[in-house]
């Protein structure tokens, strides 16, 4: 009697664990039937945007999504970090580089129907001085007017010349909106793009579906899906599952190599706009003598930084400038080669030789990875680094950003052209140097001829005079599956531009 | 009954204040600007302190506190100090997520911990009882975040089965709804699956041992039906206390599984609130939370009172 009963008991559990098996095995796997080539993509990002209104709301991750996919302005920037004409056909300056004379595109509409014309362009650069909080409404401080000359001419008149100003207006300042489509920006973007926004959930996904009336060539995929994620490897996990096609800039560098050696996926490097930047606060009592900041330039190996904190991958630059500006200089990378013993004089020149000094780092993986090697570098030169890891961006922000109360960090700096900003006295690095910020301001305001030529001299004095320790540029590293075409390999911008993708 | 009932409402109102204002304190206490987190690096102190008083950060700290407190118990959860949206709809979106999480890791922790506990108690003393309890520690031992790592690399990378994360609401896609909860549940059910054979296996054990087993068994019925008649409903009681325990510890768990399969379930965006020091929204989530908590533990005493005639006369 007892053996059968047991066995009931057994097959009945056996029973139950096959059942809940077999819906886990019915379930897997999903299948794609329609027969056409495949339009759809679906890329995964690391930071999410809050809301969809970059008026307001400052981030990198806003503009990513929408700029050049759900709003254009009247130019933008190509891949190599050119400005190109979008929704101005082609555009005139005057002699004395005061007045734009812009031609518009004709038949151009907004995705809720309304036309976009020269009043559009008034009504949109006009709204940012007084209603943008977020993403550089100063950037258009040069504009002193803005006026519809026809429907399809803009003229736009500036109080002093500004190379700069154009490039500015590829960004997210520049962008171009209609009057009736701003009432919900945070939610319902309305724009001229190849794109409008068909749902948006903040912190999983944002989905793009071409639009149908889109002035432009159309793109070639129809539906896309930016999906959002809190980890990296849960990112890297998705790509190598098949859930996402693409991943633009990761993070994870030593996953590169895995990734080279597999033939269903390319590995595309190119350049990014992110410094990744030793500061030092040239306005405290340690770094304040530029020997000091100089001895921190020769006792720091940056090939080795880079080595660890981005398994080498990244390039060296010596300045805050990266290739895809005009100004880039590559010599600036080799001012200071790896010198301890250069370091070490010029600490005891400055009557530094037993400094200890607070290095307050964001918690961000390549900061804490990349600030265990400054540490230990600083420590061989007679440099005590005492390091601090801060919340980021909250307390990192308030601390190091706002309060100036640090002596060294380690950020990256990831907004396009920013170095005039980081020579700026308020800026947080405490540069305090009136002859560059001079030079800056000639070099906005002079022929375009010799623009270039004195960007670079200021580029340069910031680094001879050390304003910080420009470690290297982040590599803009892009992964993707072996069959997408036209990805972009570069991030000039903040814009993550789709119109170039296909299979 | 309704004596109790009252009591539990007056120790739900009592404990949801507490807890907020316990979160409010702690909130308050920690670095960090919303309004600046809202503008980023290209904004000017004054921009900032302009934004502070756009979302009322400048007003006392009590007065904060009573605003939300207030609009909270009719039911507006305010606005985001980040975003600036409404808080109410995402709270809902990723409770209702965590909810089906932590239900579906439930039914699964009881569809693997029942049967699983059942035949360690009477394969007991054999050598595959052994191997089976064995089985059930290692289940114990391994953190759902490491289990979940390990199905993403055999399930969702290597086999190319079941998807690797993310979230699909089933009034979309149903199939593909069942597909993205496969693998967290398991992750999130497994330990609690682990944890939950064990009682059943030494609940199971007690009751072999009664009396009225032992009378069962004398009027002749097999110890198969002696167990499923009579033995399993009392050894249910103590297994649902630990179940109406284990439900908090589901939720923080959550949290976790949450992250690793990038499922924007309450866990995450308590997360990201709090790294952007979005305050009415992380005191929302907590508050939803608390009550969750609260209303669960609510429902397994009544579950009790079913399962037992005895706790129906005591209350």
């Amino acid at each position: 009697m007892r053996a059968p009963t047991r066995r009931t008991i057994l097959a009945s559990i056996t029973g139950t664990l096959i059942a809940s098996l077999a819906l886990v095995g019915c379930s897997a796997g999903t299948a794609s039937t329609d027969g056409g080539p495949d339009t759809t993509l679906t890329v995964g990002l690391l930071a999410t945007p809050g809301n969809l209104d970059y008026t307001t709301t400052a981030g990198a991750a806003i503009p990513q999504a929408l700029l050049y996919n759900v709003y254009e302005g009247l130019v933008k920037l190509d891949n190599e970090g050119t400005v190109i004409p979008l929704l101005a056909e082609s555009w005139t300056v005057s002699d004395d580089g005061l007045v734009y004379d812009f031609v518009l595109n004709e038949g151009v509409t907004f995705s809720d129907g309304s036309p976009f014309t020269a009043d559009s362009v008034k009504f949109s650069l006009e709204r940012v001085k007084d209603n943008w909080t977020a993403n550089g409404p100063a950037y258009l401080d040069p504009i002193a007017g803005i006026e519809a000359v026809t429907d399809t001419q803009a003229r736009i008149t500036l109080s002093t010349p500004s190379n700069g100003w154009l490039f500015n207006m590829t960004g997210p300042v520049g962008t171009m909106f209609t009057e009736a489509g701003i009432s919900d920006l945070a939610t319902a973007p309305v724009g001229t793009g190849p794109y409008t926004v068909s749902s948006f959930k903040t912190g999983d996904s944002l989905v793009l579906a071409a639009n149908a009336d889109y002035w432009g060539a159309a793109p070639y995929l129809t539906d896309v899906t930016l999906r959002y994620f809190t980890d990296a490897t849960a990112q890297t996990n998705a790509l190598l599952s098949g859930d996402i096609n693409l991943i633009s800039g990761i993070s994870q560098f030593q996953l590169v190599d895995q990734f080279k050696s597999d033939a269903d996926y390319q590995v595309l490097e190119g350049a990014s706009t992110g410094e990744v930047t030793l500061s030092m606060n040239n306005a405290s009592d340690a770094f304040s003598d530029v020997r000091v900041r100089q001895a921190v330039m020769y006792a720091i190996d940056r090939q080795a930084v880079m080595d660890t904190v981005s398994s080498g991958y990244g390039l060296l630059i010596g300045s805050m400038v990266p290739p895809t500006d005009p100004w880039y200089d590559a010599s600036l990378a080799d001012l200071y080669p790896f010198d301890p013993a250069r370091a070490i004089a010029l600490l005891a020149e400055a009557g530094m030789s037993d400094l200890t000094v607070a290095f307050k780092i964001p918690n961000l993986p390549y900061a804490v990875a990349g600030a265990q090697v400054v540490k230990a570098q600083l420590a061989d030169v007679g440099i005590t680094a005492e390091v601090t890891p801060l919340e980021f961006p909250a307390v990192w922000l308030d601390e190091v950003f706002a309060d100036h109360d640090y002596d060294l960090s380690l950020i990256m700096h990831s907004e396009p052209r920013d170095v005039s900003v980081f020579a700026a006295a308020s800026y947080y690095a405490g540069y305090d140097s009136p002859a560059v910020m001079a030079k800056f301001a000639q070099a906005d305001a002079a022929d375009p001829a010799v623009y270039v030529e004195l960007m670079k001299e200021a580029t340069r004095t910031m680094a001879e005079e050390a304003s910080a320790n420009w470690l290297y540029l982040q590599p803009a590293i892009s992964l993707a599956d072996a069959d997408l075409r036209g990805v972009p390999k570069n991030t000039p911008s903040l814009a993550l531009d789709l119109s170039t993708i296909a299979r | 009954m309704v004596l109790v009932i009252l009591r539990r409402i007056g120790i739900f109102a009592t404990t949801g204040i507490v807890a907020s204002i316990v979160t409010f304190l702690l909130l308050a206490i920690l670095p960090g600007n919303a309004a600046r987190i809202a503008l980023g690096v290209q904004a000017t102190e004054a921009d900032v302190a302009a934004q502070a008083t756009a979302i009322g950060l400048d007003r006392p700290a009590v007065v904060r506190y009573l605003d939300w407190i207030g609009h909270v118990l009719v039911g507006d959860f305010g606005t985001s100090a980040v975003s600036r949206q409404p808080i109410g709809p995402d709270i809902a979106d990723a409770l209702g997520i965590t909810v089906i999480l932590v239900l579906a890791s439930v039914v699964l922790a009881l569809l693997f911990a029942i049967p699983f506990g059942i035949l360690t108690a009477i394969r007991q003393r054999g050598p595959d009882g052994a191997i089976f309890s064995s089985i059930s520690q290692i289940g114990v031992a391994v953190p759902g975040f490491l289990a979940g790592l390990l199905l993403v690399t055999v399930f969702a990378v290597t086999l190319r089965w079941l998807p690797a994360g993310g979230w699909v609401d089933p009034a979309d896609d149903f199939s593909g709804f069942i597909e993205h909860l496969i693998l967290p549940a398991i992750a999130l059910g497994s330990v609690q699956g682990a944890v939950l054979s064990r009682y059943v296996r030494s609940a199971v054990l007690d009751v072999m041992r009664d009396d009225f087993m032992r009378t069962a068994r004398a009027k002749g019925l097999g110890t198969a039906r002696a167990l499923f008649r009579h033995g399993l409903r009392n050894a249910a009681v103590p297994v649902m206390t630990v179940l109406g325990l284990q439900i908090a510890t589901l939720l923080i768990g959550a949290v976790v599984i949450e992250r690793v399969f990038s499922i924007p379930g309450l866990g995450s965006l308590l997360l990201d609130k709090v790294a952007l020091r979005d305050l009415p929204a992380v005191q929302g989530i907590v508050l939803v939370l608390v009550v969750f908590v609260l209303v669960l533990n609510f429902l397994v005493d009544l579950a009790f009172t079913v399962i037992d005639p005895r706790l129906r006369s005591e209350s």
